[in-house]
C-alpha cells in the first residue's frame, strides 16, 4: 500500500469528489447573500455545518474502520485515500461554513482542533510517502533480527577479546556490552541516536588507550566495535523510522478525539442559546 | 605444594561432569590470565584477581591489584582458609576440599552464574518495538475527549444550572441585574453596539435554553416598534410569523444590527404588486437608476382632510396645493425688501418664517401670531389703532367689534366725521331713549359695515377664502391646512443640509401662487445623493430617507401574544 497508490487511487477519484464538493460548498457560499455577514445561523451555513459535521464523523470512524482490512463496505485503500482528499475538502467547506469569523471561544477552539488534525495527518502522510524507502535504504537488505544477531555474536567476540587484555580495558568493554541499549525510551526512540552510547564510549577508549600501535587483540577489538556502532546505529534509526511511521498518530488520534468532543460542545452550545 | 583442581560442570540433565588437573606450585593463582594456575575465563574476573599462598603450615587466600575475594559469604583482602571453606572470585564458587591423594590441596571449581546470552540480554535491555514506550493512543484520546468537554461544555453548563439566573429583566436599563456568564467562550461573534450594554449576560436575551431568542422578548425591550405594512391588508408584509432574528442578526460585531442594504428593501419593492396587487406603492431598486418621482402629500379638500398624492414634482401638470391659504412667496423674499409699518423697507429670509425644531429634523410650525402679525395687524378702525381683531374667529371678531362700537355709541365722542351727530357729542352725555336706540343701531350697523368691508372681510381675504355663511350672523374663513409633512413616508434632516442655500431645493423666489407646491423633484435630491452603489455621489440607501418600521401601524407586540411577556417575569414593584 505505497502512498502513492493512495493518492491516485482509481484515477483520483476521491479527489474528484473532494474538488466537486469544495467547488459546490464555494459557488453557493458566493451566490448566498444573507442577512447580515455569512455566518454559521444561515440555510447555507447550517448546510455547510452539517455537511461538515458528517464529515468529521466519518473522517473519524476510519480509525475504527482502518483495523479490519476486508471490512463490509469497500476496500480499506478506498476508505484512506477518501479520507486523504476529503479530509483536505473538511477545512474548506468548515472554513466556508465558519463564514470567515473567528474568536477567542470554543467555536474556533473547534476550528483550532481541526486544523491540528489535519496538520498532524498531512505530517503523517508525508512520512508515509518518504520513510518506507529510507526504512530499506538504512537496513540495507537486513532485518532487524539479522542486525541484532550479529551484534550478539560481535558481543560474545569482543567479550572474549576483551578478557586477554588489561583489567581496565575489560572493564570498559564489559560495561558496554551490558549497558548498551537501543530504543530505552520514547524520546530515544525519537532522536533515533543515544549520545550516551556505551558502545561508543568503549570504542572511543580503546581508540585512545591504544596509543601509536595496537596489539593484535586490540586491533580486532576495536575493529568489531566500530563495526557494532555501526549496526546500533542502524537499529536505532530503524526504530526511529518505524517510530515516525506511527507517531504522528500520537498526534492525529488524540487530537481527533479532541476535535470531536469540541464538535460536541460546538453544536450542543449554539443550540443551548439559540 | 601439590594442587588437585577439580573443575565441574553441571550438565543440563542434571549430573555433572569433572575434570581434573594436577600440578605443583608454592601459589595458586586464580584469574582471567591463561598464565593463572587456575583460569577462570569470565569477564568478571580480573586477570591476575587472587592467590593462595601458604605460610607457616596455614593456608591464606590473598586478593590482588585491591579486589576482594568473597570467603563464606565476607569480602575480605587476606584471610586464612581452612577446609570446607567456600571461597567466590567473579561467578565462580571455589571450594577447599579435603585433600585428596597426594595433593596437598584440593579445590572444587564450579561456575555458578553464567553469561547470559548476548542476543536475550540485548533484547532484554532494548525496546525495540516502538509501541512499548509507555504512552497509549486509546488512553491519551480519551483523556483529552473528556477533558475537553468537561472544559468548554459540562462545567460552564453545570455551573449555569446551579448559578440558575433565569431571565433578567433589563427593561429599565438597569445594570445592576446584568449577570457575568459562565458560559462567555460559548458566544459565538461580538454584539452589536447597542446591545453590548448587556456585557455577559447571556440570559438577557436567551431566556430558555435550545429555544430561539422569541420575539416577545425583543419587544419587551422595544414595545414601541410598529409593523412594516398594515397587517390586516398586506398580512405578507406585516412579518407577523417573522422572528425579529430573521432580520436582526446579533453577534455580527460591532455594527448596528439595522439592516441598511437596499437590496434587502428591493427584494419586495422591485415588483410590489406581484407580491400585494391592491398595493398603489410604486416599485423601486436603487435611488438613482430606479425610484419614482417625489410624490408630495398635498390638501385637496381640507375641510374633508382629502389629501392626495398621485402627482410627482417632476409631472406635468405640477402638483398643486389647496390649502386655504392665499400666499405669494415672491412678494415676501423679494430683492428689493417688503415695507414693516414700523421698522420701514426690509429684507426677509426664508428663516425669518420657517425655522428648523431643535432636533433639526422637520420645520415648527407657522402661526399668524409668530410670523405674520409683525406687519399684519389685524386693525379695523383707525379711530382704534390699539384694537385689533382676535385671528381665526369671524364670531368672536364680530363681537369683539359690537362691543367696541356700543360702548363708542354709549360714551359719545367718536371723531369720525362722517358719523352721526349723536356718536360725536360730547363724551358722556346722558342720551335719552330714542337717542339711545338711535346709537345702538348705529352701533350695530357699523359692526356690520366693517365686518363685511376692507378692514374686516377685506383683511382676512388677504390671505383666507371667505364666504357668506347663512347659518351664521357673520361670513366664514374657510379652513388651512398648511403641510407640516410632504413627505410622510421619508425622513428629511435639514440640519443635515445647512450649509445648502434653501433656494437650491425650493424655488421660493418665484412662486406667486399658494398653489405652488415649493418641494424639489427627485432631481434635485440626485444631483448629489446616488444609490447604495454610487461612486461619484454620495452613497444612499432606502433606509437613509425611508423607515422599515412604519410609524402610526399596529405595534408588532400585539401579535406576539404567545412569547413570554416580561410584565409576567418582572417583579411587582419594579424597583
Amino acid at each position: 500500500m505505497a502512498h502513492e497508490s493512495i493518492l491516485i487511487y482509481r484515477k483520483f477519484r476521491y479527489l474528484k469528489w473532494a474538488l466537486l464538493l469544495v467547488a459546490i460548498s464555494s459557488v453557493l457560499y458566493i451566490a448566498h447573500a444573507p442577512v447580515g455577514s455569512p455566518n454559521g445561523g444561515t440555510w447555507l451555513g447550517y448546510t455547510l455545518g452539517t455537511i461538515s459535521a458528517g464529515l468529521m464523523v466519518w473522517l473519524a470512524w476510519f480509525g475504527i474502520r482502518k483495523r479490519s482490512y476486508k471490512g463490509s463496505s469497500g476496500r480499506l485503500e478506498d476508505w484512506l485515500s477518501a479520507h486523504v482528499y476529503l479530509g483536505l475538502a473538511l477545512l474548506i467547506v468548515a472554513t466556508l461554513h465558519s463564514g470567515f469569523q473567528f474568536g477567542w471561544n470554543i467555536h474556533t477552539l473547534l476550528y483550532a482542533l481541526m486544523m491540528g488534525v489535519a496538520l498532524s495527518g498531512a505530517v503523517g502522510l508525508y512520512f508515509y510517502s518518504r520513510f518506507p524507502r529510507l526504512l530499506s535504504q538504512n537496513r540495507g537488505g537486513l532485518s532487524a533480527e539479522v542486525m541484532l544477531s550479529q551484534i550478539a555474536d560481535l558481543d560474545r567476540d569482543i567479550r572474549t577479546l576483551a578478557m586477554t587484555l588489561d583489567d581496565q580495558t575489560n572493564n570498559v568493554v564489559y560495561e558496554s556490552i551490558k549497558n548498551t541499549r537501543i530504543g530505552n525510551d520514547f524520546l530515544r526512540q525519537l532522536s533515533g541516536t543515544d549520545p550516551q552510547c556505551p558502545t561508543s564510549a568503549a570504542r572511543h577508549y580503546v581508540e585512545r588507550a591504544g596509543g601509536q600501535g595496537l596489539s593484535t587483540a586490540r586491533r580486532d577489538l576495536l575493529a568489531r566495535l566500530v563495526k557494532k556502532e555501526g549496526l546500533l546505529r542502524r537499529l536505532r534509526r530503524d526504530i526511529q523510522l518505524r517510530l515516525g511511521l506511527q507517531v504522528w498518530l500520537y498526534v492525529h488520534v488524540p487530537l481527533t478525539f479532541a476535535m470531536l468532543a469540541a464538535l460536541i460542545a460546538h453544536v450542543v452550545t449554539v443550540f443551548y442559546y439559540w | 605444594m601439590k594442587v588437585l583442581v577439580k573443575y565441574i560442570t553441571r550438565k543440563t540433565s542434571g549430573g555433572t561432569a569433572v575434570r581434573e588437573e594436577n600440578f605443583d606450585s608454592e601459589v595458586v593463582a586464580f584469574g582471567r590470565a591463561t598464565t593463572c594456575d587456575v583460569e577462570l575465563p569470565d569477564s568478571r574476573v580480573l586477570l591476575q584477581h587472587a592467590q593462595i599462598v601458604r605460610r607457616s603450615e596455614s593456608l591464606y587466600i590473598e586478593a590482588l591489584a585491591g579486589e576482594t575475594v568473597s570467603v563464606n559469604g565476607h569480602l575480605v583482602k587476606t584471610r586464612r582458609i581452612h577446609e570446607g571453606d567456600e571461597l567466590r572470585i567473579g561467578p565462580y564458587v571455589i571450594i577447599l576440599e579435603t585433600p585428596e591423594t597426594q595433593a596437598e590441596i584440593t579445590l572444587s571449581v564450579e561456575m555458578t552464574a553464567p553469561q547470559d546470552d548476548e542476543l536475550a540480554s540485548l533484547l532484554a535491555r532494548s525496546k525495540l518495538r516502538t509501541d512499548e514506550v509507555g504512552i497509549s493512543k486509546r488512553q491519551l484520546s480519551w483523556m483529552m475527549f473528556v477533558a475537553v468537554l468537561a472544559a468548554i461544555l459540562i462545567i460552564p453548563m453545570v455551573a449555569t444550572w446551579f448559578s440558575g439566573s433565569g431571565r433578567i429583566d433589563i427593561s429599565a436599563m438597569d445594570r445592576s441585574a446584568l449577570t457575568h456568564a459562565p458560559t462567555t467562550l460559548w458566544n459565538t461573534g461580538e454584539l452589536s453596539s447597542s446591545h453590548r450594554f448587556f456585557g455577559n449576560s447571556c440570559e438577557v436575551c436567551h431566556v430558555q435554553p435550545f429555544v430561539p431568542v422569541q420575539d416577545g422578548t425583543c419587544t419587551s425591550c422595544h414595545p414601541k416598534i410598529s409593523h412594516h405594512a398594515d397587517p390586516h391588508m398586506f398580512a405578507f408584509a406585516s412579518f407577523g410569523d417573522t422572528a425579529c432574528q430573521s432580520c436582526h442578526k446579533e453577534h455580527q460585531g460591532k455594527e448596528s444590527i439595522a439592516r441598511d442594504d437596499q437590496a434587502f428593501c428591493a427584494d419586495c419593492h422591485q415588483d410590489l404588486s406581484s407580491h400585494a396587487a391592491e398595493t398603489t406603492l410604486l416599485n423601486v431598486t436603487d435611488f438613482a437608476l430606479d425610484h419614482p418621482g417625489f410624490r408630495p402629500s398635498v390638501a385637496k379638500n381640507v375641510a374633508a382632510h382629502v389629501m392626495d398624492r398621485k402627482l410627482a414634482m417632476s409631472d406635468t401638470p405640477t402638483p398643486t396645493e389647496n390649502s386655504g391659504l392665499i400666499f405669494n412667496h415672491e412678494d415676501h423674499v423679494r430683492a428689493d425688501g417688503v415695507e414693516h409699518p414700523e421698522k420701514g423697507n426690509i429684507q426677509l429670509e426664508c428663516s425669518n418664517c420657517h425655522v428648523s425644531d431643535d432636533g433639526g429634523v422637520s420645520m415648527l410650525p407657522i402661526s399668524f401670531e409668530s410670523h405674520c402679525h409683525d406687519c399684519h395687524a389685524l386693525r379695523f378702525d383707525t379711530q382704534f389703532p390699539d384694537r385689533e381683531m382676535v385671528h381665526g374667529d369671524p364670531l368672536a371678531v364680530f363681537s369683539q367689534i359690537s362691543d367696541v362700537y356700543e360702548a363708542v355709541a354709549m360714551r359719545g365722542g367718536y371723531q369720525e366725521p362722517e358719523a352721526p351727530a349723536i356718536l360725536r357729542r360730547r363724551p358722556n352725555t346722558t342720551l335719552t331713549a330714542p337717542e339711545k336706540e338711535a346709537a345702538q343701531n348705529w352701533a350695530l350697523s357699523k359692526t356690520q359695515e366693517v365686518m363685511n368691508g376692507r378692514f374686516g372681510r377685506g383683511i382676512c381675504e388677504e390671505c383666507h377664502k371667505v364666504v357668506d355663511d347663512s347659518s351664521s350672523p357673520v361670513w366664514r374663513v374657510e379652513p388651512v391646512y398648511i403641510a407640516t409633512q410632504w413627505f410622510p413616508k421619508a425622513t428629511f434632516t435639514h440640519k443635515k443640509h445647512n450649509s445648502v442655500d434653501c433656494g437650491t431645493c425650493h424655488a421660493a423666489k418665484t412662486s406667486i401662487s399658494s398653489a405652488d407646491v415649493l418641494m424639489p423633484t427627485i432631481e434635485t435630491c440626485r444631483s448629489c445623493h446616488g444609490g447604495e452603489y454610487a461612486t461619484d455621489l454620495v452613497p444612499s440607501t432606502c433606509v437613509d430617507c425611508h423607515r422599515f418600521h412604519q410609524i402610526g401601524l399596529e405595534l408588532m407586540q400585539q401579535n406576539s401574544s404567545s412569547a413570554p411577556s416580561l410584565e409576567a417575569a418582572a417583579p411587582e414593584d419594579g424597583q
